[in-house]
């Protein structure tokens, strides 16, 4: 069996609903063991999230759970108990990472600040995920992923111009703060290699955001444009680089759409071929110049070519002749009909008690060659691993854990 | 202080497409060098530029995604400029290419001639939609990206805003960006198994399949119930309607509201705010103590009676007036900011999140975005603006291969 690269690395991971969990998706992907800390009176809102198969939430049925906690254990633990919160140290000692995405000040509530956490374990990294971060005048402030995309700038730089802002779709920002708190894990294990020093991470899911807009508030801070002028957002025609065409068509069918970018003069033509050479194409959209300035009836008589036809066929056509083009995929385009998926084997499924022997789950990206990350086992039932981790981890004898358990110590 | 990557050597051969993944290396103490073409990376030909002036270090968007990397001219179509790359490559410990699959392998340049050879290197290969397959040598762009991988069918309009309108592109190259976040786990989890065992690999990271894994509810639904989701004003994408969530402020910017006095603590404040101003003078009455009757979606007049009342509040309010107000009564609630807006806000400073830069055409410091993270032994730190096209290329060849 391959190597996983993150093998032997324990994560006592604390998160809940999003960003904390993608984060620990990704290291368990990589092989770390992930042990995820849930509480039964509180639990992960995401274990009540929709899609829920069957109709009642269990808990255990959540479709949207699954995919965010695959490769993980799940342990059940009263950390209001002072025997849960003595095991939750004890966990803490044997673990590499601790990874939390409360609101700030929760952790130094449970007086598991760094500084006490290191005094459990002096190489422990402890990552925070919060919306504006463990300092700074607002940290009490909270946030959801659509809360981050606002205030750092990305939800205005999505819609068409004149309209309201249409972004984002989902919650870009919980994905994508749990990417740099995976990152950042990785890079503090990395110096931790080196050196035996831990640390503190701290992210702010807003600041994680706002380092997505760079050049935008770098326009604004050079040239003083503000994205909050008329004409802004371009939709979906280009910002940077000013290109044409640059937009989504209709294709034929229901809310069926191509997008097509020709990114030079030699792209247009290239389109112009695979269009069949229509009269309309002439002179004035040869240069990049006419195209912009024409860009209406460009993308009108484009419109016009690809509404009678087939959203892949338009791809194919397209891509056949060089022409950056793809077509608007949704959810079940991605699994059922796109090619490239299918041919690098991306869709798969794991076992799951409620969501049935086939639950359905994709890849590990990227693909190491020599040690890839896997999919193993679905998301772990509520407390699936409580009596694993403490009897085996932990060194707790069965009549320490029928004792515990009496006591209201896993709940 | 040092970066948690300091000593390590990177060579970079990218663009628009991979050039965040060296940048989130060198900004955290890696020697990433960028090898370049003598016309310069096709990301200083993005724009915007310093002045509107076009030109290989104008740039606002290579400024941006290039800092503390050093660039060396290297022309790989010949003999020396290959030669270069290979003397390079032999003392790096990563690479990170954004090549056409097969390109560099098509001038024994690329990993199979230089890599594999070598058992500790670490090889990162960014394209749009991976090493193989029958879309491997598709065109693509940040949209055509974010259109495939499925980020883009979640994003738009309700028929009533924008009757017609398509599925929409978030700006800010955000299916590149997506692209490089995962690039950079790759990078990073290979190099704890070299930390480990000393060997380094070859990683095939595809724009696709990071694209796709970064659309949040649309595969569960599908996976579980068969079903699509579809796209929304400024909402999540749902299998069903759901209750708008942007409200205009009297100034014209949005709020976004996620819900109001969800528990009843919270919903005593905010009934109070509203109050002092004349709004929800009925929130007294009884049938308002519940927190079930009060979450919109389930069809209870008092939760269409609060929605009603919280649009004239924030009408009659700035959208700050009202983000802040909320926040301070335990509301996640936001305002839809430009991103140079985030300036104004004295928290990010207090967290000292800006960066400053000097470039070509401006001399005295301008202010962009800076750690996405704080880490507290090795942070985050800006020791160069991103470089000159060719500005190191000799400095790099005396340091890393001792030619003078």
């Amino acid at each position: 069996m391959a190597d996983l690269p993150l093998a032997g690395i324990r994560i006592c991971d604390l998160t809940w609903v999003i960003a904390g969990p993608t984060a620990t998706r990704v290291l368990a992907d990589f092989g770390a063991e992930v042990i995820r800390v849930e509480h039964g009176q509180a639990a992960d809102p995401i274990r009540f999230g929709r899609p829920i198969l069957s109709g009642k939430p269990t808990l255990n049925n959540s479709g949207f759970f699954n995919y965010f906690n695959r490769n993980k254990k799940s342990i059940l633990l009263n950390v209001r108990h002072p025997l849960g919160m003595e095991l939750l140290h004890r966990l803490i000692a044997v673990s590499d990472v601790v990874i939390e995405n409360f609101s700030s000040g929760v952790l130094d509530s449970w007086e598991l600040s760094y500084e006490a956490q290191k005094a459990i374990n002096p190489a422990i990294i402890y990552c925070s995920v919060s919306g504006f971060g463990h300092t700074g005048r607002d940290k009490h402030f909270t946030t959801w992923g659509p809360t981050a995309q606002a205030l750092s700038g990305l939800t205005m730089m999505s819609g068409l111009p004149g309209k309201p802002p249409a972004g984002w779709g989902y919650s870009y920002m919980d994905h994508t703060a749990g990417y740099y708190s995976a990152i950042a894990v990785m890079m503090a294990l990395h110096h931790r290699n080196k050196t035996g020093e831990g640390q503190h991470i701290d992210i702010s899911q807003v600041e994680a955001g706002m380092a997505l807009t760079g050049p935008a508030v770098l326009d604004y801070t050079v040239n003083g444009r503000s994205f909050r002028r008329e004409g802004m957002p371009t939709g979906n025609r280009a910002w940077e680089p000013a290109i044409a065409p640059h937009n989504t068509y209709r294709c034929a069918g229901d809310d069926r759409w191509i997008a097509v970018a020709c990114r030079n003069d030699a792209e247009w033509g290239a389109m112009v071929r695979a269009m069949g050479e229509p009269a309309w194409a002439g002179a004035r959209f040869e240069t990049l110049v006419g195209r912009l300035e024409y860009q209406d009836e460009l993308d009108t008589r484009i419109g016009e070519w690809t509404a009678t036809r087939d959203d892949y066929a338009v791809m194919a056509a397209l891509q056949a002749a060089g022409v950056p083009a793809g077509v608007c995929q949704g959810p079940s385009d991605r699994v059922e009909r796109d090619e490239q998926f299918r041919a690098r084997g991306w869709w798969t499924s794991m076992p799951h008690a409620e969501l049935g022997p086939e639950a359905g789950i994709d890849g590990v990206t990227p693909r190491l060659a020599r040690t890839p990350g896997t999919n193993r086992t679905a998301s772990p039932l509520l407390g699936e691993h409580t009596l694993d981790v403490m009897t085996g981890l932990l060194g707790m004898t069965g009549d320490e854990f029928a004792e515990y358990t009496e006591m209201g110590v896993f709940m | 202080m040092s970066g948690p990557l300091a000593g390590l050597r990177v060579v970079e051969h990218s663009g628009p497409l991979g050039q965040l993944a060296g940048k989130l290396l060198a900004d955290m103490g890696a020697d990433v060098v960028l090898v370049e073409p003598p016309a310069g990376s096709a990301a200083r030909a993005v724009g915007p530029f310093v002045d509107d002036v076009p030109g290989p270090n104008r740039s606002l968007n290579f400024w941006y995604h290039n800092t503390n990397k050093r660039s060396v001219i290297a022309d790989l179509e010949t003999s020396e400029g290959a030669s270069t790359w290979r003397s390079l490559v032999g003392c790096a410990d990563i690479v990170i290419e954004d090549c056409a699959p097969g390109e560099l392998d098509g001038l024994s340049l690329g990993y199979s001639a230089l890599g594999e050879p070598r058992s500790g290197l670490i090889w990162c290969a960014v394209t749009p939609f991976g090493q193989d397959g029958p879309w491997a040598h598709y065109q693509a762009t940040d949209m055509i990206g974010l259109a495939l991988g499925g980020p883009m069918k979640m994003n738009g309009y309700d028929p009533e805003d924008a009757p017609g309108a398509p599925p929409i592109r978030g700006l800010g190259d955000q299916g590149y960006n997506t692209a490089c976040h995962y690039a950079a786990q790759g990078i990073l989890a290979a190099l704890l198994y070299r930390d480990r065992t000393g060997k380094g690999q070859f990683i095939d990271a595809s724009m696709h399949e990071a694209c796709s894994s970064t659309t949040e509810v649309a595969l569960p639904y599908w996976f579980t119930l068969r079903t699509d989701v579809f796209r929304q004003t400024g909402r999540h994408a749902a299998a069903q309607p759901t209750e708008p969530w942007l409200y205009m402020a009297a100034d014209g910017k949005y709020n976004l509201i996620f819900g109001v006095g969800r528990d009843n603590a919270t919903w005593a404040k905010i009934k109070a705010w509203f109050q002092e101003s004349g709004f929800g003078k009925q929130f007294g009455e009884p049938r308002f103590d519940d927190p079930a009757v009060r979450q919109p979606g389930k069809g209870s007049p008092e939760a269409a009676e609060i929605m009603a009342e919280l649009g004239a509040f924030i009408a009659g309010h700035t959208a700050e007036e009202v983000y802040r107000g909320g926040q301070e009564r335990r509301q996640a609630w936001g305002v839809v900011r430009a991103p140079s807006e985030a300036l104004d806000d004295p928290h990010w400073s207090d967290r000292g999140f800006w960066a400053e830069v000097t470039g070509e055409g401006r001399a005295e410091p301008v202010r962009m975005p800076g750690a996405p993270y704080q880490f507290s032994a090795t942070p985050w730190e800006l020791r160069r603006p991103a470089p000159k096209l060719g500005e190191h290329t000799a400095e790099v060849l005396a340091e890393w291969l001792g030619q003078q």
